[in-house]
């Protein structure tokens, strides 16, 4: 050894573990019977979840009212862009059968409304939306500007097609008392929309510091009287306004618009009864041969009513079940023949 | 069984017979040349298709500038870019890669507004980063190439100036066509020219072809006739012919031309006169010549096909994988862009998340649709992972590092590792299916020892010299514990031992390092106490030259005595019989041969006798009267000796006369002395050169101090042997061992220094040299004390055999030795067989002068005779090799490396079958093709050898159907898409090995015969193809490669190997001794065949799962993960 050491020639690489590979690995080894117990398993533990998962999915209570069809002649009224000034209102009653017990959400659903559209999601202005320049409008052509060359403020083509019907629930004790259900419309929307990446510019007064700007052209109000009874809820803040602003994935989609306010009648959740929607209808779906429609809801630890992810667990655990019994049956066979050659 | 042909001998070289074989075929080529040209004045076609070249002197600017001036000159340069045109010729090969294409394509694309997806410049940056990254690496790469080529540009050769009157130096890069060029012994020729001086009195110049053939035998050239008969040098002033010849091509074995005198006479030129760039001269003092050839339009760099650029298969696989992305990308991106062309055309109305354009109008459904497909495609990009081809080649980096590291392919004598130097290919280690090595140098160590003799009947098994090979090798692989033991050196080596055969595998004298080894083995070797140069000569390492000789064998040496011959005339008994066969035996190993003895010094002039041979003979008749005289009276003229060896010539005929004087007078106190020594065996194998000096300082005395030419020498150990084949040499260097010293030789004398009985001198009367039909050869000597004419034959064992006498004419006691003497030398004969030695017979016969007489007037009539001049010559050489008396046989082994048989044995384990491409004959090749355990005693051979191509066709079929026969094949390898299938497992049933030689070879690659030659070789479990040329080599690897669809990997260490090396799938070239060519041409370099087997089994196949594993997570994680 010592002798190496003193001449050992120049070329001679490293002896370290490093360089000759020889570092301590593990390497997993596969066989038949690991497998078959992963497999086994995972499936155990799918089809666990999945039950799990729809029944939970089955104790929610939901109640859906689709009032495109009810609500008729405003949307034959809105089809015309004429009459944008003209108020519509639309009432609806139903029924609840039972109790709607806990939180109960408000949402408005949309169906074939393509909030997707690759250009759709990208007309928008992320720093006139975070509150740094009121006057950035870059990427919001066609919606960038109105006619005399004022930047819209808030700009581009989500924005500009917000969902602006009013819908409020009432609830009517007797034919003669409607007590209008106490809705809250904070707290709808995610933390990080509503305190990160939605900001009003910061001026003292709003109004002013829309200043320069103008609403966009399906608006009726600017964005700093989106709100008039909550001050604090208006330009880019508002709750509605950031809930739109999120595009949904799918034509179909809802989207949460009020919770219930669980004062007075309503402590337990929503009593079985009586109700009606009262819906100011401003959005027209006509035109893209869409649906609108209310959803009462409730929630429970895993969500809200979809059976998407239950199934997906059932199927996943059926499928590894499949498998895992088809190599059982490869594997006892070839044992088997294994066997027999050995016998003979 | 195995037909172990022993020593090789390519040519009909310079004793006798050669003059008359040139005399005989120079007028032919000359007129058959001068036909040719003769034609080629006449039609314009083959007008363009010659040079001419006039010496680039003043005189002939004019006609320089007329006809060489276009020629290129001897600048090389292989490297791919230049300076200027690295940028854009980069990115265009860069750009040939088809995802830098897309890349480049998209990152365009994202420019375009109507589609961007991205920032602009972002989608640049990968693109920019991978460009970039390999830029950086191929420059790199090319810069290494660029230093190699200016350091062999740069290299320094000697030029006629016409300025200075003198050669001058000048570098390679300088020599242009017409430059008069002088080069000295062991220098490189730097381009190809014409022979026009040697400093060889027989205008003979020996040059080493190992660079270019990978042949380590020297080659003799002749100077252009006309100029062999000038004394003084040719001065290129004064030269004023010109010379004509055909425009470069890469036929190594192919020159015409013609060479034409002021006065219009014309000299044929042939390949015998052209001296090749990359060729080293040997043996010869000095020669000059004119360049014809230089650069780029030399042979050798003709025969280098360019470097061609190896993609791995991995890489192969993943570009079509990637193409079927692009595929699905495009499927994907197509459905997108109709569906939102449909959808879009739904609606009557343009809903509100339709975003009209820019300036309000909205855009139709199918342009929309149009739009959609290219933002679709820059969207779903990362479907094609760009990153893969920058991650592989990192990987690949990373993975080359390792391999380096790699502490077990270190060779401590050569202090040298494993070399990558593709970097691309690491993962085609883990695939190859076909090997294809050379064989001398690669397999063995191209290192020929003598290992055992067995002389009368007793074998020699040389137990000491054997120990001797052990320590070499295990000084080799040294381990470190050894070092504790004593420390072995030579004279305890020569320890006697308990004589038994058996040979010592390990042992404490592992411990010594070779380099001690060699060391003190020249300390005692007569001063030169240095560690040689490895290429001070063609087979003179110190393990072939340096034989210890056997004790008992020694100590019946100490028997002889000059008293032995001198009473012979007297009616003294019978010395004993053993005796003389010892003697016989050791003088037929010195003298039998066709070895030329030079001193290693610079000037190495050829000791010896210049001879008559110098004399230009015109005819046989010139010839048999000439050995008329010689057989009478030795002592020629001396005056005929011309050139530059007056000194050396002069006093050495003195001596050989004196020598006859002095081997009569009684034994000197000096011979007594060795004889004495020689009888304690331990002194005996370090003090053989020490005495030998000693004597050859006696015989300085006797000569009265006349050898003046080497003043101060010891002569005897510094005398070097240099053969035609290293078997001669062991052979030779054997018998110097046992102070039987080859002293000189000339076409007509050979002078042996023979320990008891002084230097003795043989007359030559007639050389038979080796063929191989008869697979011997013969040296018909006149007895210096006997004064009888004694035929010495050395050859296969076989052929001896059946030569020997069987009724003795001395009475049937001897007849009954010669018998048992003959059974028990067989014994010996298969044992050495066993053990993979290379055997040969050494037999005598004596002739008396009325028996040889008769002969040599046969002989002569078979030479002279015009018809079927071969069968006679057969004939006559038959007439004189029979009668024989055995002497004895020896065994000598071509030294496999270390580690050979082994990495082979696994090699094929692993399922890689190996065939063995040697220009080799074929009885070497396959000798070495058992001892490497290529093939199996067991193995049954099927030998291809014939002269046309029918034949070869009906032999290649009888040997598939006997195949077929015992080897049941299944029916699908008889189907030509099943070629590339596996062939049957190699434990079904017989294994089969084929021998090819290259004439056959040649036949075996015509269009016809490939795929009968492809579906027996896939069957055969080893194939050797011998005698192949390095195009043949190349064309084999080429047609399996392409034909079978395999990883093909060709290994070899010479520049024969080149070609071969750049066709494979995978090169690996041997840094051996043999230059650096084939290193420079490989993806690999390693220092001996045995890290293959690590290098292939488990680099490779840690490189390919590792890298592919890569890949397919690449795949999954862009498809996957978008």
């Amino acid at each position: 050894m010592k002798r190496k050491s003193q001449d050992c020639p120049s070329r001679l690489p490293d002896n370290s573990a490093v360089k000759q590979q020889q570092l301590p690995a593990y390497r997993l080894q596969l066989s038949a019977n690991k497998i078959l117990f992963g497999f086994f398993a995972t499936g155990v533990f799918c089809l666990g979840v999945g039950v799990i998962l729809l029944l939970s999915a089955k104790t929610i209570k939901e109640v859906e009212i689709n009032y495109t069809e009810k609500c008729a002649n405003c949307a034959k009224l809105r089809e015309n862009a004429a009459n944008f000034d003209k108020e519509c209102n639309c009432s609806i009653p139903f029924v609840l059968p039972e109790t709607m017990k806990g939180n109960v959400y408000m949402y408005y659903k949309l169906y074939g409304f393509y909030q997707n559209l690759y250009r759709y999601i990208l007309s928008r202005s992320n720093s006139q939306l975070v509150g740094t320049d009121v006057k950035d409008v870059r990427n919001c052509a066609p919606f960038k500007t109105s006619h005399n060359g004022i930047p819209i403020a808030p700009c581009g083509a989500i924005a500009n097609s917000m969902f602006n019907d009013t819908i409020i629930l009432s609830y009517n004790l007797n034919s003669s008392i409607h007590i209008k259900v106490p809705m809250i419309r904070s707290g709808i929307t995610w933390w990080t929309d509503k305190y990160v990446k939605f900001q009003n510019p910061s001026f003292q007064n709003l109004s002013s510091a829309f200043a320069g700007t103008t609403k966009p052209p399906n608006w009726p109000k600017p964005a700093y009287e989106l709100d008039e009874e909550d001050p604090g809820n208006n330009g880019f803040i508002n709750d509605d306004f950031i809930v739109w602003m999120r595009t949904a994935a799918f034509p179909t989609f809802k989207k949460l618009y009020r919770r219930l306010h669980r004062i007075e009648h309503f402590t337990e959740g929503l009593p079985a009864g009586s109700y009606s929607f009262n819906i100011t209808y401003n959005f027209p779906v006509n035109r893209f041969q869409g649906e609108k429609a209310v959803v009462l809801s409730t929630l429970t630890w895993s969500g809200g009513s979809s059976l998407f992810l239950g199934l997906a667990y059932m199927v996943t655990g059926a499928v590894t079940w499949l498998a895992f019994f088809s190599m059982l049956a490869v594997h006892l066979r070839l044992r088997e023949r294994k066997m027999f050659f050995l016998q003979q | 069984m195995t037909e172990p042909l022993q020593w090789a001998r390519y040519h009909w070289q310079r004793p006798t017979g050669s003059e008359n074989r040139d005399d005989h075929e120079r007028p032919y080529s000359y007129s058959s040349f001068l036909a040719f040209r003769g034609k080629s004045s006449q039609t314009p076609r083959l007008a363009g298709k010659h040079r001419v070249v006039v010496p680039h002197l003043q005189p002939f600017k004019d006609e320089y500038e007329k006809f060489s001036g276009t020629y290129v000159n001897n600048r090389i340069r292989t490297t791919k870019y230049t300076l200027l045109n690295f940028v854009p010729r980069n990115l265009f090969e860069q750009f040939h890669r088809v995802a830098n294409l897309y890349f480049l394509f998209l990152a365009v694309l994202n420019w375009v507004p109507l589609v961007e997806a991205f920032q602009k410049e972002i989608t640049m940056l990968p693109l920019v980063a991978v460009l970039t990254i390999i830029a950086i690496k191929d420059g790199l790469e090319d810069y290494r190439k660029y230093k190699l080529d200016k350091q062999i540009n740069n290299l320094v050769t000697k030029v006629y100036s016409r300025k200075e009157k003198k050669y001058v130096d000048r570098c390679w890069k300088d020599v242009t066509v017409g430059d008069f060029i002088r080069l000295s012994c062991n220098e490189v020729i730097p381009a190809d020219m014409v022979l026009l001086f040697s400093t060889d009195p027989d205008g003979i110049c020996h040059i080493e072809t190992s660079s270019l053939d990978g042949e380590s035998n020297l080659k003799q050239r002749q100077v252009v006739r006309g100029y062999t008969e000038q004394d003084s040098e040719v001065d290129p002033e004064k030269f004023s012919s010109r010379i004509e010849c055909e425009s470069p091509n890469n036929d190594l074995n192919r020159f015409r031309g013609f060479l034409e005198h002021s006065n219009r006479e014309r000299v044929g030129l042939s390949k015998e006169n052209v001296l090749l760039r990359g060729c080293t001269i040997r043996n010869t003092e000095a020669v000059m010549g004119i360049v014809v050839y230089a650069g780029h339009e030399t042979k050798a760099m003709l025969n280098n096909s360019g470097p061609r650029y190896k993609r791995s298969n991995l890489e192969r696989r993943a570009n079509t994988d990637v193409l079927c992305c692009v595929l699905l990308l495009v499927i994907m991106c197509l459905t997108g862009a109709l569906g939102h062309g449909i959808w879009l055309s739904r609606y009557e109305n343009i809903p509100f998340f339709n975003i009209p354009e820019p300036d309000g109008h909205v855009i139709s459904p199918v342009l929309g649709g149009f739009y959609m497909f290219w933002t679709m495609i820059i969207l779903l990009q990362v479907l094609i992972p760009i990153s893969l081809y920058v991650s592989i080649e990192i990987v690949k980096l990373g993975q080359i590092y390792f391999i380096q590291s790699d502490v077990d392919f270190y060779n401590e004598k050569m202090d040298s590792t494993v070399q990558c130097r593709a970097l691309n290919i690491t993962e085609d280690l883990g695939q190859i299916q076909y090997l294809f090595s050379d064989k001398t140098g690669t397999l063995t160590e191209n290192k020929m020892v003598f290992r055992r003799c067995s002389v009368a009947g007793f074998d020699y098994c040389h137990e000491e010299n054997a120990k001797r090979l052990e320590s070499y090798q295990e000084a080799a692989s040294e381990d470190d514990d050894s070092a504790d033991t004593p420390s072995g050196s030579l004279s305890n080596m020569a320890k006697p031992r308990a004589p038994s055969c058996r040979m010592v595998r390990s042992g404490p004298l592992g411990s010594i390092s070779s380099n001690h080894l060699t060391g003190s083995c020249f300390a005692l070797g007569g001063g030169a106490s240095e560690v040689p140069h490895s290429r001070q000569a063609a087979f003179s390492s110190p393990i072939e030259t340096d034989v210890v000789p056997d004790t008992r064998l020694l100590d019946k040496f100490s028997q002889i005595t000059p008293q032995l011959f001198t009473p012979l005339d007297e009616t003294i008994p019978d010395p004993p019989l053993e005796t003389l066969y010892i003697i016989d035996f050791f003088i037929a190993l010195a003298i039998c041969n066709t070895v030329v003895v030079s001193a290693p010094n610079q000037p190495r002039q050829k000791i010896g006798l210049s001879s008559l041979h110098a004399m230009p003979i015109k005819s046989l008749e010139e010839i048999k009267s000439l050995f008329q005289r010689l057989s009478v009276r030795r002592s020629n003229s001396p005056s005929l000796a011309s050139g530059k060896e007056p000194s050396s010539g002069v006093p050495n005929a003195f001596v050989s006369r004196l020598s006859l004087f002095s081997r009569m007078k009684p034994a000197s106190p000096v011979e007594e002395e060795i004889s004495q020594t020689s009888k304690s065996p331990q002194g005996s194998g370090n003090s053989a050169c020490p005495i030998e000096t000693e004597k050859q300082d006696s015989n300085v005395d006797v000569t009265n101090g006349k050898v003046e030419s080497l003043p101060g020498q010891p002569l005897a150990c510094s005398l070097c042997y240099e053969a035609e084949s290293p078997d001669e040499a062991a052979l030779v260097y054997a018998a110097r061992a046992y102070q039987c010293t080859l002293q000189s030789r000339t076409p007509e004398q050979v002078m042996v220094d023979f320990a008891a009985l002084g230097p003795l001198t043989f007359q030559v009367l007639h050389i038979l040299p080796f063929d191989s039909v008869r697979k011997r050869m013969s040296v018909v000597v006149r007895h210096p004390i006997s004064n009888q004419v004694v035929v010495y034959t050395k050859g296969a064992d076989s052929v001896i055999m059946e030569l020997l006498s069987v009724a003795s004419p001395d009475g049937p006691g001897l007849e009954k030795q010669q018998t048992m003497l003959r059974e028990k030398t067989q014994q010996h004969l298969d044992a050495y067989t066993k053990r993979g030695l290379r055997t040969l017979c050494v037999a005598k016969r004596v002739m008396s002068d009325t028996e040889y007489a008769e002969w040599l007037r046969h002989h002569f009539l078979a030479e002279t005779s015009i018809d079927n001049r071969e069968e006679l010559l057969l004939e006559s050489a038959m007439r004189l090799e029979n009668k024989l008396t055995l002497l004895g046989a020896t065994g000598v082994e071509d030294r496999l490396q270390e580690g050979v048989p082994e990495s082979i044995e696994a090699l094929h384990k692993a399922g890689i079958k190996i065939w063995m491409l040697t220009g080799d004959k074929q009885e070497t090749a396959v000798n070495i093709a058992y001892a490497c355990k290529l093939l199996e005693p067991e193995d049954k051979l099927f030998i291809l050898n014939t002269e046309s191509k029918n034949a070869c066709e009906m032999l290649m079929d009888t040997i598939l159907k006997e195949l077929q026969k015992k080897n049941p094949a299944s029916p699908e390898q008889a189907s030509s898409e099943a070629l590339h299938q596996p062939p049957a497992p190699p434990d079904s049933g017989l294994r089969a090995g084929l021998i090819i030689n290259g004439r056959t070879l040649e036949f075996a690659l015509q269009e016809s015969l490939q795929r009968r030659f492809l579906e027996l070789a896939a069957r055969c479990h080893a194939v050797v193809c011998c005698r192949a040329t390095p195009l043949q080599k190349s064309e084999v690897v080429k047609l399996v490669r392409s034909h079978l669809r395999v990883m093909t990997l060709a290994i070899g260490d010479g520049a024969n190997d080149v070609s071969m090396i750049q066709v494979a799938d995978v090169g690996i070239g041997i840094s051996g001794q043999e230059g650096m060519q084939a290193v420079m041409a490989s993806d690999f370099a390693i220092s001996q065949f045995k890290h293959l087997s690590k290098l292939l089994l488990v680099h490779g196949h840690w490189c390919y799962t590792r890298l592919s594993n890569m890949i397919l997570y690449f795949f999954y994680k862009n498809v996957e993960h978008p």
